[in-house]
């Protein structure tokens, strides 16, 4: 699996990472936007709710294969032991993101927890950047 | 509000977040600058040849020096 890892990232693992991670993050910040326009708390007049709603969920989706792909490639080449803070976070990140998507799938979008899973897992996402990505590029 | 007029901002929802995607791989990439593998071998490569040259230029000298000590 490492091997594989490598060759995928031509050796750039730790940069290809950093690539995704921040991308991620960023997205992040920007599902949280169409949250606030999907439940009605900001009313843009160029988006609507519905619209809003389509777009959160078609780039959650894009958000959810990212993360499994990112924490893939760090799990199985860095692995959990040299982890530390990172590793609690994304872990509990991996967590967040299943339990988001079984609220969707069980309670339908109108559950209540939807919006407290919803900023439980940026904060996360921040974290878990901050924790390692961040670092990285020295930010963190 | 019309069908049209939703799809339109779907479209442009997806365009913003295909956006963000593109100017955060931009802004990290840029941070990062030459680090691919590729550009640090060919920096490493560049190095090589300058160092081989030097040295046969070198040795070129010193031929030329024992050809002149023998003539």
């Amino acid at each position: 699996m490492e091997g594989l890892i490598e060759d995928l990232t031509r050796g750039n693992v730790t940069e290809v990472k950093v690539v995704l991670a921040t991308v991620l993050l960023a997205l992040a910040v920007y599902q949280l936007a169409l949250a606030a326009v999907s439940y009605g708390k900001v009313r843009p007049r160029f988006l609507g709710s519905g619209p809003a709603t389509w777009a959160h969920r078609a780039a959650g989706d894009t958000i959810v294969v990212l993360a499994v792909l990112v924490a893939t490639a760090c799990i199985a080449y860095y692995g959990f032991e040299e982890g530390g803070a990172h590793a609690v976070f994304g872990s509990l990140l991996l967590g967040a993101l299943a339990l988001k998507v079984l609220a969707v799938r069980i309670g339908g979008s109108s559950s209540p927890l939807l919006p407290w899973i919803g900023v439980a897992l940026f904060g996360l996402f921040a974290a878990t950047w901050l924790s390692s990505a961040g670092d990285f590029l020295g930010v963190g | 509000m019309g069908r049209s007029s939703q799809l339109w901002q779907i479209a442009g929802s997806l365009l913003v977040a295909l956006a963000i995607a593109a100017v955060a791989t931009w802004a990290v990439t840029e941070h990062f600058g030459p680090t691919s593998v590729a550009r640090l071998e060919a920096q490493e490569k560049r190095f090589d040849q300058r160092q081989d040259a030097r040295e046969d230029r070198a040795k070129a000298r010193e031929e030329a020096a024992e050809e002149r000590a023998e003539g």
